[in-house]
């Protein structure tokens, strides 16, 4: 029986990595783009930038993949529940990402841009080789506890009818009674992936610490 | 324009389910940063029973997403004979899960507080208890508020999960509403707004709270 | 003269040295520089020294515009810049920058790079210059400073002195027609300043145009050429090295030599 339930709920696994995985991919990509904006010299860009940012933020999670799985349909297009967390979680991927990346851009001591302008390189050679890829491996712990955030939140795609854990978590409670076993084992899930990303995280870090120094 | 008039429309009907997020969150928090207080005490506990208790209860009310401790209290309570409402077990579901977080930080803000404090309070005479309630705390407390703050706003937030278990709070009466109306976008956008605008509103409280505490400080 | 290890896109000219005009500058009210005058032909090695606070890391910053000069007129290797003038084009400061090569206090080298990528990718990058020629100058650099096989290194594995020597390289790497020194020996033990002064002593002797702010007397006396002397924003005395260190004019100078010299 619990190992009945177990592999049901194990279905899940699939969908909640790749919500997970693609969301924190492509709101990284997405927050990079927001970072950049920030330091940009138009005041507009900035000014859209921050409203971007602190609107994203202010509303729950929930409710943005509401919007966007119930609400789009009736403004542009449908899309598949799995397409609407991927981008529910994307956009708020994106905000917080471009938060990490501002710390990090911080951190990087101001000498290695006077060093980069003696050598006489311009602004764009010294974010795209010096800044950036600095600001990154800084960024590293925080994204990865971001990332465990982001696992967890991807539990909400279930209420818009995604696949993942605490969905069959729900529908093996409900069917068979057994609330208790569904979801603590659901939870173990999640906690096993969180630890498996934790000490991942870990030793990436420690590897560039010993490597390079940073971070 | 005409989606203003539907707005204005509606709030009458959402209002209620404000209230009761509210008040779900006003709960949670009364509940859950007690609740986290004692956690990060009992975390250097003496006795190991009670270390491990609380590293479980810290755990598992963080490691969980609070969405599956709210399902997981939902089903699992009846079965073990508790019946209670949606509202009471939302509260322990949030509680449980804001009191994990708020250990940390209580954690963070006692450990701040210099050991000597510990030993003039003692020496001058203060009981163990008055001594961490007048002299630790209130220093420790400097230091986590402004995280602690935060996460009141996060358990604003998570009070919108009450939803799937029937609570009705905000998202629910705009479920309600947007099935019966058909416009998704309109009502689900004014539900965005509602929770935009309280919580913009509680976070400039919260940078009120820091710059006053901030006030006195070097 | 200098290196001449410019490429075929960017040709350096090796021309008329430094001449630095009535630089000043000022944050509003205070000033923090006036009326820095300075001239220096090719292959001259001068010192700059003084109390803290002179001004004289301002100056030095203000040559490549690493600091903005509100006054004044800068002319390095060709390139002309003149403060009164409004913010200057971007040509212009491109070639400024060009020109002049910095070595700084904290070595600011990149570390999430290799030493070689230190060396090459300026070179790749402002000057055009191919993978294969840059790494070719990169490994000639890395054995003149002393440190041939540290190419595949990263900053953080090496002391301080041999990130010092490989920051010499790097900027070296570009063929500047002088090399700006903010302090280079200040962040480290004195026995591993040792190896970097030793290192700018080659490169003087090859007949490099070096501008050197330091606390490193003898360096100032036996190396360099002449000795600027700075106080308070301003200069206090130029003159021949053994003639400022020896026989000062100024009674600020006086002061400041004894200080140092005595402790």
């Amino acid at each position: 029986m619990f190992l009945d339930i177990f592999l049901t709920v194990s279905r899940g696994i699939a969908l909640t990595l790749y919500v997970t995985l693609a969301s924190l991919l492509i709101g990284g990509i997405l927050g990079l783009l927001l970072a950049a904006g920030a330091q940009s010299r138009s005041r507009i860009i900035r000014a859209v930038v921050g409203s971007y940012i602190n609107i994203v933020r202010v509303v729950p999670p929930i409710t943005w993949l509401f919007l966007i799985y119930f609400g789009l349909p009736q403004f542009a297009f449908k899309l598949s529940t799995l397409e609407a967390a991927v981008v529910g979680f994307s956009v708020i991927a994106s905000a917080f990402m471009a938060e990490i990346y501002r710390s990090g851009l911080l951190s990087i001591p101001v000498g290695q841009r006077e060093a980069a302008w003696a050598l006489g390189m311009n602004p764009m050679t010294t974010a795209r080789w010096i800044i950036t890829p600095q600001a990154f491996r800084v960024a590293l712990p925080a994204i990865a506890t971001y990332a465990i955030g982001l696992l967890k939140d991807s539990a909400l795609a279930s209420t818009i009818g995604v696949h993942e854990i605490t969905y069959y978590a729900q529908q093996s409670a409900k069917q068979l009674h057994q609330g208790l076993i569904s979801f603590a084992i659901a939870g173990v899930l999640y906690i096993a992936i969180s630890l498996i990303i934790a000490v991942i995280s870990r030793r990436t870090h420690l590897m560039l610490r010993k490597k390079i120094g940073v971070a | 324009m005409s989606f203003i008039t539907d707005w204005l429309e509606w709030l009458p009907e959402l209002t209620p389910g404000i209230a009761i997020s509210l008040k779900l969150t006003g709960l949670a928090l009364l509940f859950g940063f007690p609740l986290g207080l004692l956690l990060s005490v009992t975390a250097e506990s003496k006795f190991a029973s009670l270390r491990w208790s609380s590293f479980f209860a810290v755990e598992i009310g963080r490691g969980l997403p609070a969405l599956v401790l709210l399902y997981l209290l939902y089903f699992s309570l009846p079965d073990m004979g508790v019946i209670l409402d949606s509202m009471t077990t939302a509260v322990i579901a949030l509680s449980w899960n804001a009191g994990a977080y708020a250990s940390e930080y209580f954690r963070a803000g006692l450990s701040a507080v210099p050991n000597g404090q510990k030993e003039a309070a003692k020496t001058s005479g203060f009981s163990t208890w008055d001594g961490f309630r007048l002299i630790i705390l209130p220093q420790a407390l400097r230091i986590s508020t402004p995280p602690l703050a935060s996460l009141a706003v996060l358990v604003f937030q998570g009070s919108a999960l009450a939803f799937v278990i029937a609570v009705p709070e905000i998202m629910s009466r705009a479920y309600e509403i947007s099935s019966m109306s058909f416009q998704y976008l309109s009502v689900f956008t004014l539900t965005a707004v509602v929770y935009g605008l309280i919580t913009w509103a509680f976070l400039g409280l919260v940078k009120l709270l820091e710059r006053r505490l901030n006030r006195h400080m070097v | 003269m200098a290196l001449n290890l410019g490429s075929k896109t960017s040709p350096i000219p090796i021309s008329g040295g430094v001449h630095v005009s009535r630089l000043g500058k000022s944050y509003g009210s205070h000033k923090v520089l006036s009326d820095v005058n300075l001239k220096m032909h090719e292959g001259e090695v001068v010192s700059i020294i003084g109390p803290s606070g002179a001004g004289k890391s301002t100056f030095l910053r203000c040559l490549n515009y690493l600091e903005v000069p509100t006054e004044g007129t800068i002319t390095i290797g060709g390139a002309r810049v003149c403060a009164e003038e409004g913010t200057p084009d971007k040509a212009s400061l491109e070639h400024l920058r060009k020109v002049t090569g910095m070595v700084f206090q904290s070595f600011n080298l990149f570390p999430h790079l290799t030493v070689l990528e230190n060396i090459t990718l300026p070179q790749r990058k402002v000057l055009g210059v191919s993978k294969e020629r840059a790494e070719d100058t990169a490994h000639q650099l890395l054995k003149r400073v002393g440190l041939p096989d540290k190419a595949k290194a990263y900053p953080a594995r090496l002391s301080g002195g041999q990130q010092q020597r490989i920051a010499i390289a790097r900027a070296l790497a570009l063929s500047p027609s002088i090399m700006l020194f903010d302090e280079p020996t200040s962040a480290l033990d004195p026995e591993i300043g040792l190896e970097v002064l030793a290192v700018m002593r080659d490169l003087a002797d090859e007949g490099m145009t070096m501008l050197v702010v330091t606390h490193e007397m003898h360096f100032a006396r036996d190396v360099s050429d002449r000795i600027m002397v700075m106080g308070d924003g301003g200069v206090l005395e130029t003159g021949p090295s053994q003639q400022v260190m020896s026989n000062p004019t100024h009674d600020r100078t006086r002061q400041f030599l004894k200080a140092v010299l005595d402790r």
